[in-house]
């Protein structure tokens, strides 16, 4: 059952990525032809799934979209994770007054909600992709903070780290040697739910029109465009807002069935 | 948005994924539950008209832009104008239905040798709602109030030619002016003309004290208006007892009330991809006119003159081959049929066809992408990249699209990048003029005379334009729609800016409804006065 899980989710991410890698080397159309066919045609052939309201290939763009939200979810996770991790194991190793101050600072950001601050800062800086990852960076930041912070504390408690300790390693190489590889599980399985929080988070400021720009592909402006048609064309929502609910899905998929993998304790239970 | 939940939550696990479901699902959906959206279809259709012997006659439209306050000279905004100009609140003359002055309060006016002094007869009939009857005096009054009280910037502008009143006796008025302006008397029919009764200065944000057939019944902010009859009206009394405007933020739930029978009227559809909900012709009943809104790629032509801080656009776009190749390279009338659904009109200036003045000039600068290319590599740009930065707004944000693709055939890479509207836009694009092209409707009326102001962001100066524009104001009516004529055809040969089109003015009515002017005429208002309802 778990397993199923793991591999359902790990096959829709797979499809995700196998859509991106596609879109690099081969689209059926020009995904930014404007007006190359008739508009708002139904799925037929040889438009697979029609055209949009402009007269493009919905299945191209449906594949050049998948680059944006894979974008998007690899740089707003990576920026999340490179300054959330270090920040965490800080945490874990500041005595308890600096921590708990350091932690309340943590429940205040992890309060401010991601797609507000993207908002603020596209009216900032201008609505663009890197302000979209951006945004949506900052705002998982906390997130991470909390996850490698608790798993940290267990490792730092351990008997090793205290033999480490006492033969005078230097405390970054503590880090890196025995904190680091003991909670990469941890930091995984946070990934994956991020990344997954991310697409949906992109679509999302798209939709809005705060996110990529109209001439590149998105599945939330895609989503957004069809919003207008859904009385008369109400098929052009159907592929991205299954796009957006299947990559977001198998990324949810992939990080609980990551955990019980990456867990002996519960798979001794089950 | 939800934030993923600890790690250290594992039973909660199947929890999650529901979630993280409903999230997804939730952004799906979010489309089709606009509110107040009603599933069900009509039974029977216009139920309110056809109750026998109803008592009260009763008009319903559909609207989009609510007003923040009641006084329509209180704010540049439009929105009170639309519903409250004519209906509650008269002027000295009007503009009618084919853009041209009419009488309204005024019976009759003349103007000096020197086009300084104008005398404006009054209908002696003219009485405010409570009875008192609107003299000189008033007319003097609201002159006064729009110089010296706190009233919208644009309408002091149009007032500062004023130099003096007089009050020749209760119904006439001379007006005298500072210098020699047609434009003034247009204004005069718009919000700044508007006449109210003095004794309701004070109240003028919430309650309403004109003169026309229909006066405030009751105000619900966020939801509607709703005018009754004016019965002591002096002229001819209006049709309906009740005249309502709700109000709607999403143009789908503005649809599903017509179709469901609650309006009668929708007054300007602004999604016209919607318009086959409506084909039914037994129930409803179509009417395409014009606007004054003019979808306009706007070009930094990169005129710095005096006092006018520098813009910071492409210096290739002060070259006006490489301005014409612009123009060239677009294929307006598929944008039209693609951006907008076919519905409007292709202008080829800054002039639409209810204008008096109007000229189609859209042949200046035919689509020829050949020529385009050859153009630019004449004025030694055969590749060039350039910011597009369109308002982010529905109609602009496709054409952005539709243009980025069609400039990049004739070599032209544009980077688009959509900004907030309006703060965004007006700071960096109307205030700095930070942009290369950009793209918004203009909706003013008489908006050709922006490009005879250096400062404006368009950043053109061209003393041609600027002297007819003079000598538009300064002249009669006739010379006036000549020089209008001539600074619209200046600015399109040298390629200013690229029209891309007018917006349509698409009005839905239930059949049975007549009189609903086609067009929205310059005065910005929507006029029930000629709406009849069988």
């Amino acid at each position: 059952m778990k397993r199923a899980e793991l591999w359902i989710g790990l096959v829709l991410v797979a499809g995700v990525v196998g859509l991106a890698l596609v879109s690099f080397v081969w689209t059926p159309f020009n995904p930014t032809g404007v007006g190359s066919a008739p508009r708002l045609l139904p799925p037929g052939w040889p438009h697979v799934l029609g055209t949009d309201h402009m007269g493009i290939d919905t299945f191209s763009r449906l594949l050049v979209g998948a680059r944006s939200a894979l974008y998007v979810g690899i740089i707003a996770v990576g920026i999340a994770a490179l300054v959330g991790v270090p920040l965490g194991i800080l945490a874990a190793w500041l005595p308890r007054w600096g921590a708990e101050g350091m932690m309340r600072a943590v429940d205040v950001a992890y309060a401010f909600p991601a797609l507000l601050l993207a908002i603020l800062l596209a009216g900032v800086f201008g609505a663009s992709t890197e302000t979209a990852m951006v945004a949506i960076g900052i705002a998982t930041i906390p997130a991470f903070i909390r996850v490698t912070r608790a798993g940290a504390l267990a490792v730092l408690a351990s008997d090793y780290v205290l033999a480490a300790r006492a033969s005078g390693t230097p405390v970054p190489a503590i880090a890196v040697r025995h904190v680091l590889p003991n909670i990469a599980n941890l930091v995984g399985v946070q990934a994956s739910v991020s990344f997954a929080m991310a697409i949906l988070a992109e679509a999302a400021l798209s939709y809005l029109g705060l996110g990529t720009p109209p001439t590149v592909p998105s599945w939330g402006r895609m989503l957004g465009d069809a919003q207008t048609y859904l009385f008369s064309h109400p098929g052009q929502a159907v592929w991205p807002g299954l796009a957006i609910a299947g990559a977001v899905l198998g990324f949810n998929l992939v990080g609980d069935g990551l955990r019980d993998f990456l867990d002996p304790k519960l798979q001794e239970v089950s | 948005m939800a934030k993923p939940a600890p790690l250290n939550a594992t039973a909660r696990r199947p929890r999650r994924i529901i979630g993280v479901l409903v999230a997804a699902v939730a952004l799906v959906l979010a489309a089709c539950t606009g509110p107040g959206m009603s599933p069900t279809a009509p039974t029977e259709p216009a139920a309110s008209a056809s109750q026998p012997g109803a008592a009260a006659k009763t008009l319903v439209i559909g609207a989009t832009a609510e007003p923040a306050t009641l006084d329509p000279t209180a704010t540049d905004a439009a929105a009170g104008t639309q519903a409250l100009l004519y209906n509650v609140f008269e002027t000295l003359v009007r503009i009618d239905p084919e853009g041209r002055l009419a009488p309204l309060l005024a019976q009759a006016w003349d103007v000096s040798e020197d086009r300084l002094t104008y005398t404006f007869r009054l209908n002696t009939a003219a009485r405010f709602s409570d009875g008192t009857p609107v003299d000189a005096d008033a007319v003097a009054a609201n002159i006064e109030r729009i110089q010296q009280g706190t009233t919208a910037p644009k309408l002091k502008t149009a007032m500062s030619v004023v130099a003096s009143t007089e009050v020749v006796d209760p119904a006439t008025i001379n007006i005298t002016l500072t210098r020699p302006s047609v434009t003034w008397l247009y204004d005069m029919a718009g919000a700044a003309g508007i006449v109210m009764n003095p004794a309701g200065f004070a109240t003028a944000n919430s309650e309403t004290a004109g003169s026309g057939p229909l006066t405030l019944d009751r105000w619900l902010p966020g939801d509607s208006i709703v005018l009754q009859k004016n019965s002591n009206y002096w002229g001819t009394p209006a049709r309906f007892d009740e005249v309502t405007f709700r109000y709607f933020k999403d143009p789908n739930a503005m649809n599903a009330s017509m179709l469901s029978g609650q309006l009668d009227i929708i007054s300007n559809l602004q999604a016209p991809e919607t318009l086959a909900q409506f084909s039914d012709t037994s129930r409803f009943t179509v009417i395409e006119g014009s606007t004054d809104g003019e979808v306009t790629l706007s070009i930094n032509n990169g005129a710095a003159s005096e006092g006018v801080t520098p813009g910071t656009g492409h210096e290739a776009l002060a070259d006006v081959r490489v301005r014409r190749a612009i123009t060239m390279a677009i294929d307006r009338q598929a944008l039209l049929d693609t951006v907008w659904f076919g519905k409007g009109t292709l202008i080829g200036s800054m002039t639409v066809p209810t204008d008096v003045w109007y000229e189609d000039l859209t042949g200046t600068h035919p689509y020829n992408p050949d020529e385009a290319r050859r153009l630019l590599a004449e004025a030694g740009h055969p590749q060039l990249t350039l910011r597009l930065q369109p308002a982010a707004l529905p109609y602009a944000s496709k054409a952005a699209q539709f243009v980025a693709s069609q400039l990049a055939a004739v070599g032209i890479t544009a980077q688009v990048e959509e900004l907030q509207f309006p703060a965004r836009w007006v700071d960096t694009v109307l205030q700095k003029a930070d942009y290369d092209l950009s793209i918004v409707a203009h909706v003013e009326p008489r908006d050709v005379v922006t490009f005879a102001n250096p400062g404006y962001y368009w950043r053109y100066d061209n003393p041609a334009v600027q002297e007819a524009v003079a000598r538009a104001d300064a002249g009669t009516l006739t010379e006036y729609e000549a020089e209008m004529r001539t600074a619209a055809r200046l600015i399109a040969e040298d390629a200013a800016a690229v029209w891309l089109f007018a917006l349509p003015n698409l009005v839905v009515t239930k059949t049975g409804i007549t009189g609903v002017p086609a067009n929205a005429n310059s005065s910005l208002a929507f006029d029930v006065t000629t709406i009849a309802k069988a």
